[in-house]
């Protein structure tokens, strides 16, 4: 924190009194700061107001797109994972849906329900860090140890039906999933939404210092968020309707019955909310994909046993997924070899957090500026990729 | 949400510039721009309602010597997505910048590509690095560069008997 | 009179402050460490927010040439007896980002480590047995 202001030894009371009554100065909120992880904010302050932000992205550029130009798709679905860790599942599902859709390969019937189903449940332990996260950058402790120890439950399941805890090595491949669901997984699915149940209830009960630090704070009105580019929750909350899941249905989507909330306020107090009615949702989906699941194949013939190298057709396709935090995009072009020629990944928090969290910082006190950039639900590994 | 929009935007676009489109599947419209007045052409279709500019690629064809950019549409109200492929000299990269026509959204993806390709945007004069410091050298996502050569040299050492295997 | 290494680092062992460089893949599962489920605040372990009160730093995974530096800036920063413990196979050889330009290959060269933990990402459990050995090498210190 460097301060502009001169004060030598010798100022007096009259030369203080005499100073200019906001000078500016310079807070960098950096990467190792409790309130940001792995992302930093160059920030200009006068007294406790901002005035004006910088965004300083960078601390996890691994270059992912050329990286896949080096694989073959069977290889580019365990690194596909990592492009964002805090929603592996959804990742994997999009890669999956692009290379099957330059192939011209329909997954079987029971495999699109198997993805469905894992695709929401990492959904909801998505949304169950956001919450904590939330919770730690407004000073709520209680909040932040009852959502990680509910959101285990989630990863148990996980462990037992792919094989990780959080990177599941490729289980959503092109073709279908890699192996079929273990005895005793239906039940326990069951059983896990019970408990996310008991974890709902529990975000939803009001808590007045939650409440007083986050109502009327950075506030997004609907022409900004569709100039800005913003997608999601962060729209929703603004008052669009609208969800690529309802919009392009992708798998099995429109089979279900779901809604899709939204709010009119735009503050920080209504994306908080919207995150808990989407994962009233998502268990709402879940328990109907339980009950339809169809019995058969859970692979595509042609990829029954791993061939290492089989040739993609020419062509390019773009495909588009609702994630947790937004829209994800896949570009992917390929001239007739075994690897992709090009991939472009288009992230939901590249511009959420580049033009969006600039705008909504300019105004806002200090002690508001981990709230703010919590409640955008961020992920600084899908913007540098 | 059906074909019959996407017919009604081809016509509409075949009427007013001559241009040739292809419809891939429900809700995918592909188009060929040439570069000389894109910009009139883009303000046209952020009337016509495809407001949101959901990302900009690049993709390096050195055998022709061209870039490739690709600007993707989407319009909320009738659910079409818009790919614009538009083809610029590989040695001397230059393009017209959108910030004009969606400001906000626009600049954070032509920094990217200026940096990652080295486009030079006419018109947006914020084209700082985004995501390197200090990095002297072709911009890397060229295919001249290759990632496999440059990491072999610099960080793993063939006489190694562990880091022996990186180099097969 | 001055103070052998071994019982400052006896005396160390008894409550050992994390500073919080949570950084790339690895911290999503040091979160659990510090939250309910694996409780490591029994142990005396608690996290701190700035590097000059702390004793041991982890680093969780790849780091990129921009936020090596960083570390390398926080890592001395710290007062000895420190100790840097690294997480993940990225800190060993590379892992899985092995050719690309932008990563640091092994850790090593930039900062001296103490203790490395494999996995990718390692379990919880995995870091309380890498705890569990650095007291017991401390006790057998003379």
């Amino acid at each position: 924190m460097t301060g502009k202001m001169n004060a030598s030894a010798s100022t007096t009371i009259s030369q203080l009194e005499s100073a200019p009554e906001r000078a500016e100065y310079d807070l960098y909120f950096g990467p190792a700061h409790p309130g940001s992880g792995n992302f930093g904010v160059k920030l200009k302050i006068a007294g406790e107001v901002v005035t004006s932000a910088r965004a300083d992205p960078g601390y996890l550029h691994r270059g992912f797109e050329k990286l896949m130009e080096y694989r073959l798709p069977i290889q580019n679905s365990v690194l596909s994972d990592r492009i964002c860790v805090l929603e592996a599942l959804n990742w994997n599902l999009i890669h999956a849906e692009a290379v099957e859709e330059l192939m011209e390969i329909e997954p079987p019937e029971r495999a699109k329900y198997i993805r469905v189903i894992m695709a929401e449940l990492s959904r909801i332990q998505s949304h169950i860090i956001w919450f904590g996260a939330f919770c730690i950058g407004t000073g709520f402790d209680t909040g932040f140890k009852l959502a990680f120890g509910y959101r285990d439950y989630i990863l148990d399941l996980f462990e037992m039906i792919t094989g990780g805890r959080v990177y599941p090595a490729g289980y959503i491949c092109p073709g279908g999933v890699r192996r079929d669901f273990p005895d005793g997984a239906i039940q326990k699915i069951a059983h896990v939404l019970d408990q996310i149940g008991r974890m709902v209830r529990i975000e939803e009960m009001e808590n007045l210092g939650l409440v007083a630090r986050a109502k009327g704070i950075g506030i997004l009105k609907l022409e900004d968020a569709i100039k800005l580019g913003a997608t999601g929750p962060v729209l929703r909350a603004s008052g669009l309707k609208t969800d690529v899941r309802k919009d392009e249905p992708y798998e099995v989507y429109d089979r279900f019955d779901f809604e899709v909330p939204v709010r009119k306020e735009g503050d920080t107090y209504a994306r908080y909310l919207l995150g808990i009615e989407e994962m009233k949702q998502s268990i709402k989906i879940i328990k109907q994909a339980l009950q339809q699941l169809p019995e058969g194949e859970v692979i595509a013939p042609k990829f029954k046993r791993i061939k290492l190298a089989t040739k993609i057709p020419e062509g390019d396709v773009y495909v588009r997924n609702e994630v947790a935090r937004g829209e994800a995009g896949m570009y992917m072009v390929s001239d007739g070899g075994d690897k992709p020629y090009r991939v472009k990944i288009r992230g939901p928090s590249f511009l959420h957090m580049i033009p969006v969290l600039e705008h909504l910082l300019i105004g806002a006190q200090i002690a508001d500026v981990p709230a703010i950039y919590w409640s955008l639900n961020v992920c600084p590994a899908d913007l540098d990729r | 949400m059906g074909a019959k929009e996407d017919l009604e935007i081809l016509d509409r676009i075949t009427s007013e510039f001559n241009l040739e489109c292809k419809v891939q599947r429900k809700g995918r419209i592909w188009l060929d721009t040439p570069t000389e007045g894109f910009v009139d052409f883009c303000k046209w279709l952020k009337e016509q309602g495809f407001t949101h500019l959901s990302a900009i690629s690049a993709i390096d064809w050195p055998d022709e010597g061209t870039y490739q950019l690709a600007y993707h549409l989407w319009s909320y109200q009738d659910r079409i997505l818009i790919t614009l492929k538009v083809k610029i000299d590989r040695q001397n990269a230059v393009m017209d910048s959108v910030t004009e026509v969606w400001d906000g959204s626009a600049e954070a993806h032509e920094r990217e590509i200026h940096e990652l390709f080295g486009v030079k945007f006419e018109g947006n004069n914020n084209l700082t690095p985004l995501f390197l410091e200090d990095w002297e050298g072709l911009p890397p996502f060229r295919k001249d560069f290759d990632w496999r050569e440059y990491v072999r040299g610099k960080y793993y050492d063939r006489q190694n008997e562990r880091e022996r295997v990186y180099y097969d | 009179m001055a103070v052998k290494e071994s019982t400052k680092l006896k005396r160390l062992i008894k409550a050992i402050w994390i500073f919080n460089w949570f950084n790339s893949c690895g911290f999503i599962e040091l979160v659990p460490v510090v939250a309910s489920r694996w409780d490591m605040e029994r142990f005396g372990m608690i996290i701190v927010g700035s590097p000059r009160h702390a004793d041991v730093l982890f680093i969780a995974g790849y780091q990129t040439l921009k936020s090596i530096k960083r570390a390398r800036r926080v890592y001395e920063q710290m007062a000895a007896p420190r100790v840097v413990i690294a997480l993940g196979a990225c800190t060993m050889t590379g892992g899985m980002y092995w050719d690309s330009y932008n990563t640091v290959k092994k850790l090593s060269d930039y900062i001296p480590v103490n203790m490395y933990i494999p996995g990718c990402p390692p379990r919880p459990e995995a870091v309380f047995e890498a705890c569990a050995k650095i007291f017991q090498h401390v006790e057998e210190m003379d």
